[in-house]
């Protein structure tokens, strides 16, 4: 090309970035002049500060659950909404406490994050399980997306390997490395695990620390006098039990109440019927056998006879004036509910305290007159209502003839458990059919300034039981199935398992109804329990008792297994606790690393269901557990026989130490879910 | 004591009469302090009358006794009464003697001694003692007879008898003058004529006059300024005395050694100003003076709106300025122990958790807070909840239990503010306040002078109560006039707006008077250094003009900046005659009035340029002195005027260029007048400035209806693209000084390119620079 050709290109060149050049100052131009969205900014102000407190709050917290109890007598958290074990124990303890692996690597990862990007807030951290390594912490792809709305550019890997070098000495970590776009693979130190692992050799299954013991206010079951329990009530007696032994495992003070549906206008037919056939029960027993049926035919007196409808209104005010004579006949018709009660809840090993729906009658006036004090009552149509904030129902607080509902004695129940119990975390575990009438009565309770933010108040709803048709859990014949009837059939169905796998050669009498009773009511409460609370769930007896899978049949028949197997090699807990004390457990098979840490996952469990309540996990846990658990004992020998002789040729103890943790951690499992355990089947 | 009737009569208990009680009782403040002197004398009096000297000593007591001995008022009412203290001279010692002993043990004996508590002066003394004062005396007193000034005389009696009565010495040395002069003559009465005091005459050759002396901000102001000792707070008028003061001193001077500290306490939020040059020169220079030493405290107490770009630019500044903080500090590096204070002071129940809203206590006459009266154990637990994030902002604040001098009532001590501050980061989301903060940051660096502006004079007795309310040892606060400047704004959002509007650049546009703008300017840190010391002699507020900032610029440039020769608006000359072969290169004073400060070397060449405007075709003024078509006018320097032989002109008739010759200046040839000129020159860009508002008050409304913004002189920067100048700029850096001769002072600017050297004109030669 001769020079004029080039010379050309070359201003033409020039042209074009001239032209360019103009462009994009007058981008940049327009782009000032690009009104800023006020609204927006306004958000973007908002978000900052949130995240700033967030921050703060985070912190206080921290702050607040290291805190001895005593020195902080004025200080009511906020932070009690949540539990967590991120706190430290104090040190005189801390040995016994276990670890919760995941909430320990939040904590660190959280400590390390904020060293380097204290100024994204958002930057929360993320630890789940990984299958390349032991866990995994993914935040630095969202910390990377907060910066760029910050306009600062930088790659996810990068983020990573500062979160990396900012992670402070621990010992749970042995290594972590970065891989792909930002994952932290961390890898547990085996040191930490075995260190774990003695502690639960030697002092058992514990829980991990979680700072202040609070008061747990937890009401289930409920039944209502002179109907029969049915399998609603079975779902909040066995829920309610398990959660109560939750929180009782961690060191709370658990108040277990039975909310008894033991006041109300049926008891005025109910006496009324009582005086006519029994004249005499004030002085002599009234041997009222079938209290269901005795309600049956008061009711239809009720409902065909005026006379009688109007003497059964003279017993209700007569009850509510607490006439000594009525109320002895309420005394004796709850007796004989109670007595029905009573066995079912010694069967099925509940444990609960009455305190019906009468024994807050009295403090019924006082809290009318807290509502209108504050000015929340609207009186229409001679009702007094109450209209909490957020929920579409009122509640009726005085009905217009003066008497009270069951929102009135709801809100009294409220405000004992609050002031007089003084409890800090307040359970309901009732259907989730209530949850309307539960959230106003809960928000009535904000309102009025009862309920705190340190409170913790929660109604632990379950879902509906169902037939195996997928309908409402009824008899062939329609009517409602009796819990007592539902268990007795599966004590035979259970009775009928055992013999079918021909254990009653086994067994003497004695184990054989231990056994035919923990397999009955282990099924029906595991059965429940395995199940996601929140959602329907099918009664099936079949399904309950298969013993493949995840039933309280093949859990209870792996306990035993793994319990026999120390048991056949002669090896008791004093000489495992004496072979820790002196010796390193190996986890050097990859077997029976998995094992170990599957087994050291247990507090991050316990803590998980402390928050969500939701108790399923503890079986899928459970469940995990008895897998790997076969895993390792398929492929690791614990104990070699000779094959001739049968004679133990040598036992490795380090193993043996990993069968009794498990079974000592599946005892723990059993214990909270209130399911007997068998040390032969 | 509440009826009048009763204080009417408590004030004629002291000998005032109806009238005086009537003025009397307009002062709400003298009154009380009077009433409360009645009321020990009444004890002391014990039910009988009082002496008329003693009523009207106990008079003097009430007006002219310091706030800070307050608590010696019984002594003092006693020593009256008790007639210990006689004379107003024995007051005046006694007040002495109380100022500087403050503290709980008083030793009487050498209180009474030093007021000469019984001290007895007979006549005899005084007509003795008077009879040797005038002996001593008696040529000179003879010679000018009345003329001569008696308080001489009277000065050396009270040194000899100080005891005595003021009365019967002065009656004793006016009878004993009469006896010695006799009466008066008409001689005596003939006052002298002051001698004219003959200024010399400028002569011409004088006219270069002796620059005026560079001076430092302390050689200006110093003299004006009359701080108490280190350690001796307690002189100091106002400053309130509790029990621990004199231990708190003892051990702050323990820990100072006496040093004077001061401190210059800017917020990190904006560029320093003009304004704040005077805090920086009061600060350091005062410290400078005295030996003492500066901090630089950046007060970043407010975490929304700092950044670390101001945070540099203060620190640079003030080194520009020329002075060195002692240490660099921040009022957040206190937060911990601010917040211990905090804790203390709701401890000592003098603060409180307040849940009102800003909305409630704004404005005038805000309703008392409800929660004044709350728990201390409650307001320790809400305050700890505020520390904690449990709060919204702006729902709840520290209160501080004081009314302050302008009745603002529990002035606020902590808020909630949810934002990452610059140093303390996420740690926390309570901030202090500036009444909180100030004082306790100066008593933990163990202030002794905290020099502020008077619009905090409200707040020093607050300042004075917070540190004696936790007992920490309490600086003394001095106020000074805050320095105006008229035609320009400084406040940080309307130089924001100038920028945003586009009519400045940036901070440091040199229309603006942040310090870095003037630095760019050109104007010399010394220049502001001196300005500060002119303005700052005066306690009072004021507006100042430009005019002395400019003229202080002048001073220094006129020894500091280096002549060099430039036209703004070339016009060339072609030399027919042309004396020499090739250019010429002339030896030129870097400073005319100083040869011994060296020269530099100009080019004069055939084609030499000159200001357009030094040439006038046809002159109408009579008194022009330069070019035209028939005068000549001398090139400077060179020895040669020039004549013009031809005007070479451009089609529209405007003047081309000059064809001239030149001529030896000698005996016979004087042109009239001399001018710069260029030859083989630089080309450069010169900014030539202007007020950037019409008015002086541009925020003044009476003078500015429609706001200041409307007040902008569009016409502020006017840009020259094709100035010229000699070669010796060649080189220089940015920020370098020139005097353009007979244009003005010229400073490098930061734009400046290798290819184009920019030039601000920072100051013309003369006020008014209208050329003769």
């Amino acid at each position: 090309m001769d020079y004029s050709s080039l010379k050309s290109k070359l201003d033409q060149q020039n042209r074009l970035i001239e032209s360019l050049e103009k462009e994009l100052t007058d981008l940049d131009q327009q782009r000032d002049k690009l009104k800023p969205n006020e609204q927006l900014a306004k958000l973007l102000t908002e978000r900052e500060k949130l995240s700033f407190r967030i921050k703060i709050l985070k912190r206080s917290i921290q702050e607040e659950l290291s805190k001895p109890k005593s020195s902080s007598a004025m200080t009511s958290s906020n932070s009690a909404r949540k539990l967590t074990s991120k706190a430290l124990p104090p040190t005189e303890s801390k040995n016994k406490y276990s670890t919760s692996i995941t909430d320990t690597l939040y904590s660190l990862f959280d400590k390390a994050i904020q060293a380097e990007f204290s100024e994204i807030a958002e930057a929360s951290v993320v630890i789940t399980g990984s299958n390349v390594a032991d866990y995994q912490c993914n935040s630095a792809m969202a910390i990377c997306q907060a910066l760029k709305t910050k306009g600062q550019k930088v790659n996810p890997n990068q983020v990573a390997q500062k979160i990396v070098a900012n992670i402070e000495k621990n010992d749970l970590i042995e290594k972590t490395e970065v891989s792909g776009p930002g994952f932290i693979n961390i890898y547990l130190s085996k040191n930490f695990c075995q260190t774990e692992l003695k502690k639960l050799v030697m002092c058992g299954a514990q829980a991990p620390f979680i700072g202040e013991k609070k008061r747990i206010v937890i009401d289930f079951s409920s039944p209502n006098i002179a109907k029969e329990m049915h399998v609603g009530h079975l779902r909040s007696t066995i829920i309610g039990e398990s959660i109560s032994r939750l929180f009782e495992y961690f060191g709370h003070d658990v108040l277990r109440l039975n909310h008894l549906g033991d006041w109300g206008t049926q008891f005025g037919m109910l006496i009324a019927h009582l005086k006519d056939k029994f004249p005499n029960y004030s002085q002599e027993m009234a041997p009222i056998g079938d209290l269901q049926a005795f309600y049956k035919e008061s009711k239809k007196r009720f409902d065909e006879d005026e006379q009688f409808k109007k003497r059964a209104y003279e017993c209700v005010v007569k009850l509510q004036s607490y006439d000594p004579e009525i109320i002895m006949g309420w005394k004796l018709i709850c007796d004989v509910s109670r007595k029905e009660f009573e066995h079912i809840y010694e069967e099925l090993g509940i444990s609960l305290i009455e305190r019906g729906e009468s024994f807050y009658q009295n403090l019924m006036k006082e809290v009318v007159a807290d509502f209108e004090k504050e000015n929340l009552v609207t009186v229409e149509d001679g009702r007094k209502l109450v209209f909490p904030p957020g929920v579409s129902i009122p509640l009726t607080i005085v009905k217009s003839d003066g008497g009270y509902t069951y929102d009135t004695s709801d809100l009294a129940a409220l405000k004992n458990r609050l002031f007089a119990e003084k409890g800090d975390v307040l359970l309901y575990v009732i259907d989730a059919g209530q949850s309307v009438h539960m959230q106003g009565i809960f928000s009535a309770g904000k309102q009025i300034g009862w309920i705190k933010p340190c409170h913790r108040i929660e109604h632990v709803e379950f879902g509906v039981v169902l037939g195996e048709d997928k309908k409402k859990f009824k008899t062939r014949s329609g009517d409602t199935v009796r819990l007592k009837d539902l268990l007795d059939e599966g004590l035979t169905r259970a009775l009928a398992k055992l013999k079918e796998k021909e254990r009653e050669k086994v067994l003497s009498g004695e184990e054989l109804v231990a056994a035919q009773k923990a397999v009955a009511y282990g099924c029906i409460k595991y059965a429940d329990l395995s199940h996601n609370r929140t959602k329907e769930y099918i009664f099936s007896f079949e399904k309950m008792l298969e013993d493949k899978g995840n039933t309280a049949v093949y859990m209870l028949y792996a306990y035993t297994r793994i319990r026999s197997i120390s048991r056949n090699a002669g090896v008791g807990s004093q000489q495992l606790k004496e072979y820790v004390a002196s010796n390193s457990i190996s986890l050097d098979d990859p077997k029976e690393w998995k094992l170990a840490k599957q087994i050291l996952k247990f507090p991050e469990i316990l803590i998980k269901t402390l928050n969500d309540l939701l108790i399923h996990s503890i079986c899928d846990y459970m469940y995990e557990l008895a897998t790997v658990f076969t895993e390792f004992y398929d492929s690791c020998y614990c104990i070699e026989k000779d094959r001739q002789t049968g004679e133990i040729k040598s036992v490795n103890m380090s193993r043996l130490v990993l069968c009794d943790s498990t079974a000592s951690v599946l005892a723990t499992c059993f214990n909270l879910l209130g399911l007997k355990t068998l040390e032969k089947m | 004591m509440t009826t009048p009737e009763e204080k009417t009569e408590y004030l004629r208990f002291i000998g005032l009469n109806d009238q005086k009680i009537q003025e009397t009782l307009k002062n709400e403040t003298l009154t009380s302090l009077l009433l409360e002197i009645v009321h020990h004398a009444k004890k002391v009096v014990n039910g009988l009358t009082l002496e008329k000297s003693s009523a009207n000593l106990l008079y003097q007591t009430g007006t002219k006794m310091k706030s800070q001995i307050k608590n010696r008022l019984p002594l003092l009412v006693e020593s009256v009464v008790n007639k210990n203290l006689t004379t107003e001279p024995q007051l005046t010692a006694a007040f002495e003697y109380l100022i500087s002993h403050p503290g709980q043990d008083l030793d009487i004996k050498s209180f009474n001694e030093y007021c000469g508590v019984g001290v007895v002066v007979t006549p005899e003394q005084i007509k003795q003692t008077v009879q040797d004062v005038i002996n001593e005396k008696k040529c000179e007193i003879l010679e000018k007879r009345y003329k001569f000034p008696v308080g001489s005389l009277l000065g050396e009696l009270r040194k000899r008898i100080k005891w005595a009565d003021g009365k019967l010495v002065k009656t004793e040395l006016d009878a004993q003058l009469l006896t010695l002069l006799g009466p008066k003559v008409e001689q005596d009465n003939v006052k002298e004529k002051k001698k004219e005091e003959q200024k010399p005459k400028k002569s011409a050759a004088t006219e270069q006059a002796e620059p005026e002396k560079i001076q430092s901000f302390m050689e200006l102001a110093g003299e004006a300024i009359n701080f108490h000792k280190p350690g001796e707070n307690y002189k100091t008028e106002g400053y309130v005395v509790t029990d621990k003061t004199m231990s708190l001193l003892k051990n702050h001077l323990k820990e100072t050694g006496g040093k004077v500290i001061t401190r210059f306490p800017p917020e990190p939020n904006g560029i320093l100003h003009i304004g704040h040059a005077k805090a920086i020169n009061f600060n350091f220079g005062y410290a400078k003076h005295n030996n003492g030493v500066c901090y630089l405290r950046f007060d970043d107490t407010n975490p929304e709106k700092e950044e670390e770009k101001y945070f540099k630019g203060i620190i640079e500044m003030v080194d520009w300025l020329g002075y060195k903080p002692y240490k660099i500090t921040h009022a957040s590096d206190q937060f911990d122990k601010l917040y211990e204070f905090a804790k203390e002071l709701i401890r000592r129940n003098l603060a409180y958790v307040c849940h009102q809203k800003n909305e409630e206590i704004k404005g005038h006459n805000p309703p008392p807070s409800p929660w004044r009266e709350r728990p201390i154990e409650e307001s320790l637990k809400l305050f700890e909840d505020m520390r904690k994030g449990k709060f919204d902002e702006g729902e709840i604040t520290l209160r501080m239990k004081y009314t302050m001098e302008d009745g603002k009532q529990d002035p606020v001590a902590y808020r909630i503010k949810y934002a990452h501050h610059a140093k303390t980061g996420d740690k926390w989301c309570i901030y202090p306040t500036y009444d909180f903060t100030h004082c306790l940051n100066d008593s933990l660096e163990n202030i002794t002078h905290s020099l502020c502006t008077k619009e905090f004079q409200s707040r020093r007795s607050a300042y004075y109560w917070l540190c004696n309310s936790l007992d920490v040892y309490c600086p003394v606060q001095w106020e000074y006039g805050r320095l105006n400047l008229n035609y320009t704004v400084v406040s940080k959002r309307k130089l924001m707006k100038l920028i945003q509007e586009g009519i400045c650049n940036d901070w440091d546009d040199p229309r603006l008077y942040t310090l870095s703008a003037l630095r760019r300017k050109g104007y010399p840190p010394e220049a502001i250094n001196m300005f500060c010391g002119k303005v700052g002699v005066t306690m009072a507020q004021t507006t100042t003009d430009i005019s002395l900032l400019e003229s202080c610029v002048r001073t220094v440039l006129n020894v500091t900046a280096p002549r060099a020769m430039a036209v703004l608006e070339p016009l060339r000359v072609v030399i027919e005659n042309f004396p020499f072969e090739s250019k010429m290169e002339i030896d030129v004073p870097n400073f005319p009035q100083d040869e011994s400060k060296g020269t530099h070397k100009v080019a004069f060449d055939r084609v030499v340029y000159l200001d357009s405007c030094d040439f006038n075709e046809n002159p109408t003024d009579k008194g022009y002195k330069r070019l035209s078509l028939t005068q000549p006018v001398g090139l400077r320097y060179t020895g040669y005027q020039l004549s013009v032989k031809e005007v070479v002109k451009n089609a529209d008739g405007s003047v081309k260029e000059l064809i001239g010759t030149c001529a030896r200046v000698g005996e016979n040839v004087k042109p009239k007048g001399f001018i710069q000129w260029v030859s083989n020159p630089v080309y450069f860009e010169a900014r030539l400035y202007e007020k950037l508002f019409n008015h002086e008050n541009p925020e003044d409304l009476k003078e500015v209806p429609n706001g200041w913004l409307t007040d902008v002189n569009k016409h502020a920067l006017k840009i020259i693209n094709n100035a010229m100048v000699d070669a010796s700029v060649i080189g220089s850096k940015v920020f370098d000084k020139f005097q353009f001769e007979r244009i003005g002072y010229f400073s490098v600017d930061p734009n400046s390119t290798e290819e184009m050297m920019v030039f601000n004109r920072t100051v013309s030669l003369k006020e008014d620079h209208e050329k003769k």
